[in-house]
């Protein structure tokens, strides 16, 4: 399989653009640009280098299910999702919020109202672009999707999740409303690519879509994970323009695996760290363009590894966060 | 570069003698293209072939053992740029550095660490492997000493990082005949580094930035008999020591450059970022990587990943099929039946951890599929499932009949029912939402 290992000249990754500014109709003080590689990650230069990696902090509107450690860290920010959010851009140096409405993972949700309320709080409090998780329910999907996109209009925001046979309710929002869509298949890059067609036939533009191969926790089938991604890019950069898109990947059991839930309280932090970083850097070096964590202990040596991988092959600014528009 | 089964069986004596060891010339070829087996077996080639054949099927990358004893461990002969074409053999060796200027209590309590720590993983003891003395005092006795005392009393795996051949000669004098790793051969160092390789049996690393400075290095030590070779990129950067062992591993799989066909070690203390520094030897190829005072928790996730990625893809991971008990059931507790794929097993099982409901996780062989593929692919039926609960006697174990199988299993709940007589009770598709089910939704 030799031939794998030198991209096509000429293939790149599509570019997703992540924000509106005001100009563009949207609020955003930064934009980003997601993808355009046409090397593996973090060998390339120029323009084949493409556009640097994005770190996430995902924040939620019902803690009940959120990890106690990063709850303990956060402390009073938790009851407020709009100061969460503004303290992960600000405090915590995140590129971007993933705001994910785990209220809705409740069963018999029906208070969709504060959906929006909660999302212009959100977009209120924030200056940079936003990934929004809804529903997980197909039941409710359809009124979910609906009410975050039109709150969040005009502000080309990520919105997650679309799953094979749950797609059209994000798709439609994305539509309705000027969003991207995260597509999540589990592990598998037939599957990955079904689900980018499939997406296509709903006439979303390919280059508004986003692929999540699922990231399993480390030490918890991380491995298939880091490969599926590694194939992703390697095929993408072979020639296939279903796959040739950027990666979202979030370890997002990180926080309740045994050795983090189980850690002695004064190293807890440490461990919870650890956890997420080992997986998380290892998304980017399999190929993902947004990784997403919790703990915001994480992101800032995140930022570091980032840095360091980056040197040299991208203009400053850009590299370290900003590209205003 | 690497031939195909087909071209290696037209050079081969086409005589089916089986003197090689396998039934046909061209089995024995296809082990030799994918480099399972060495030319040599075959008696019958004349030399030009038996060379040729060697060059193009051997390990592109030399196999070097460190250390001697119980925990000595090799790294070289692999294959592949990435894991998913085939599999990564030889997990690299981290090594621990100590510093001959550290005050005495510093250096014990890291070589106690190395010696004695160890994390237990999925039926696995995870340690980090050895420990790397790095010449600092200027004062070839003093570092000579370091090392000696701390031979009294650890026998691991070691590497000696000192580019003056006395300081080296000072430690070799108390640990060369344990095969450390002499580190770092230069121009101006190589033949006093190549004379101390020799008279120890240990192997070599040589240390440059750019790789046709590194050949050259490689051939000089040769050349002066030394075959064990390690190639140091001496990266300034993580970026460089990607872009580096990249190219040297791609160089070497590909044979095109076959001076490259070592394994690499990667000194990370100097560059700072010791947990990107240590995951990016994993997961780039590094033989030895020589690791700062890691934490627990780094320490813990660094050998997570190195286990993770170390895993070979081409074996599914399964769990063994059986009744497990998940936060002390009794008798009336539910029953939840899934695959044993163990992915799925270590993901509902974190989430039933941390639910704190009393269950059975009664786990069917699927051959290691995931609920999806099994059910798409005919493994996981309903007498399958009959069978199961016999094996397992889970009729003695519980005094209730309802069993709740995953969300994505529902198409066979009917015929389970009618195949066992169990009441089958559909669960969710995703493990994150059984904690819930249990609470609300499920009652025998």
């Amino acid at each position: 399989m030799s031939e794998e290992h030198n991209p096509e000249p000429g293939n790149r990754i599509l570019e997703v653009r992540l924000g509106a500014t005001k100009a563009e109709g949207g609020t955003r003080e930064r934009v980003y640009t997601v993808g355009g590689a046409g090397t593996f990650p973090f060998l390339g230069a120029g323009p084949a280098a493409g556009h640097p990696p994005r770190i996430a902090l995902e924040i939620c509107d019902d803690t009940r299910t959120w990890s106690p450690i990063v709850l303990r860290e956060v402390g009073d920010l938790a009851e407020d999702t709009g100061a969460w959010a503004a303290a992960a851009e600000t405090t915590f140096g995140a590129d971007m919020v993933r705001l994910s409405f785990t209220s809705t993972r409740q069963r018999g949700f029906d208070d969709f109202a504060s959906l929006g309320t909660t999302v212009e709080e959100v977009i209120g409090a924030t200056k940079y672009p936003l990934i929004v998780e809804g529903s997980t329910e197909p039941a409710i999907d359809s009124e979910v999707y609906r009410r975050i996109g039109e709150a969040a209009e005009g502000e080309r925001v990520l919105l997650g999740t679309a799953e094979a046979d749950r797609y059209r309710s994000v798709a439609a929002s994305a539509l309705a409303y000027g969003h991207a869509v995260v597509a999540q298949t589990p592990i598998d890059i037939n599957l990955a690519k079904q689900l980018n067609i499939l997406l296509h036939e709903t006439a979303l533009p390919p280059e508004r879509i986003v692929i999540d191969p699922y990231t399993g926790t480390l030490g918890y089938g991380f491995e298939y994970s880091y490969s599926v991604m590694e194939r992703i890019r390697s095929v993408a950069l072979q020639g296939d323009a279903d796959l040739a898109r950027p990666m979202i990947s979030s370890a997002i059991d990180s926080l309740n695996v045994k050795e983090v839930r189980e850690a002695d309280p004064e190293t807890a932090d440490e461990v919870a760290i650890r956890w997420e970083f080992y997986a998380a850097f290892s998304a980017l070096i399999a190929g993902a363009e947004i990784v997403c964590v919790r703990h915001p202990g994480t992101v800032a040596l995140l930022r570091e590894a980032l840095r360091a991988l980056l040197e040299g092959s991208h203009p400053q600014e850009e590299a370290y966060g900003d590209e205003s528009a | 570069m690497a031939m195909k089964a087909l071209d290696i069986y037209k050079l081969l004596p086409k005589t089916n003698c089986k003197k090689c060891g396998f039934p046909t010339c061209l089995a024995f070829a296809m082990k030799l293209a994918s480099g399972k087996v060495d030319v040599d077996l075959c008696p019958d080639l004349d030399e030009q072939t038996r060379e040729l054949l060697g060059g193009a099927t051997r390990p592109p990358i030399r196999l070097v053992a460190i250390g001697a004893g119980e925990r000595s461990f090799t790294v070289g002969e692999e294959f592949v740029l990435y894991r998913h074409e085939r599999t990564f053999y030889h997990q690299p060796g981290l090594m621990m550095q100590v510093a001959d200027t550290w005050p005495e209590e510093r250096i014990e309590g890291v070589v106690a660490r190395v010696r004695d720590e160890t994390f237990h993983r999925v039926g696995e003891d995870l340690s980090v492997d050895g420990i790397a003395f790095r010449w600092e005092s200027g004062d070839a006795d003093r570092f000579g000493g370091v090392v000696g005392t701390v031979e009294a009393c650890a026998s691991v795996p070691e590497v000696i990082i000192a580019d003056d051949p006395e300081a080296q000669a000072a430690a070799l004098a108390h640990c060369g005949n344990f095969q450390p790793l002499i580190h770092a051969a230069c121009a101006d160092t190589a033949e006093a580094m190549c004379d101390l390789a020799r008279k120890y049996g240990c192997a070599l690393a040589v240390r440059a930035g750019d790789l046709e400075e590194l050949k050259r290095l490689v051939g000089l030590c040769r050349d002066r008999g030394v075959e064990n070779l390690m190639l140091d990129p001496a990266p300034a950067t993580l970026r460089d020591f990607l872009a580096r062992s990249v190219e040297i591993r791609r160089r070497a799989v590909e044979r095109t450059d076959p001076d490259l066909g070592y394994p690499v070690v990667f000194d990370t203390v100097p560059l700072g970022l010791p947990d990107a520094a240590t995951a990016l030897g994993i997961l780039k190829y590094a033989g030895v990587i020589i690791i700062d005072e890691l934490g627990p928790a780094s320490t813990m996730a660094a050998l997570t990943l190195r286990q993770n990625i170390y895993t070979d893809p081409q074996k599914p991971i399964q769990v063994t099929p059986g009744l497990y008990p998940v936060n002390a059931p009794t008798g009336s507790a539910p029953v939840l039946m899934t695959v044993n794929f163990s992915l799925t097993y270590f993901t509902l099982l974190g989430y039933l951890e941390a639910a704190g409901i009393p269950c059975y996780l009664f786990i069917v062989d699927t051959e290691g599929m995931s609920v999806l593929t099994a059910v798409a692919g005919g493994k996981l039926t309903e007498t399958l499932v009959a069978d199961a609960i016999k094996t397992t006697e889970l009729e003695n174990r519980v005094d209730h009949r309802v069993l709740i199988i995953p969300g994505y299993a529902a198409p066979l709940s009917g015929k389970i029912e009618e195949e066992t007589g169990w009441e089958v009770r559909v669960g969710p598709g995703d493990a994150a939402e059984i904690g819930e089910y249990l609470e609300t939704g499920w009652e025998a």
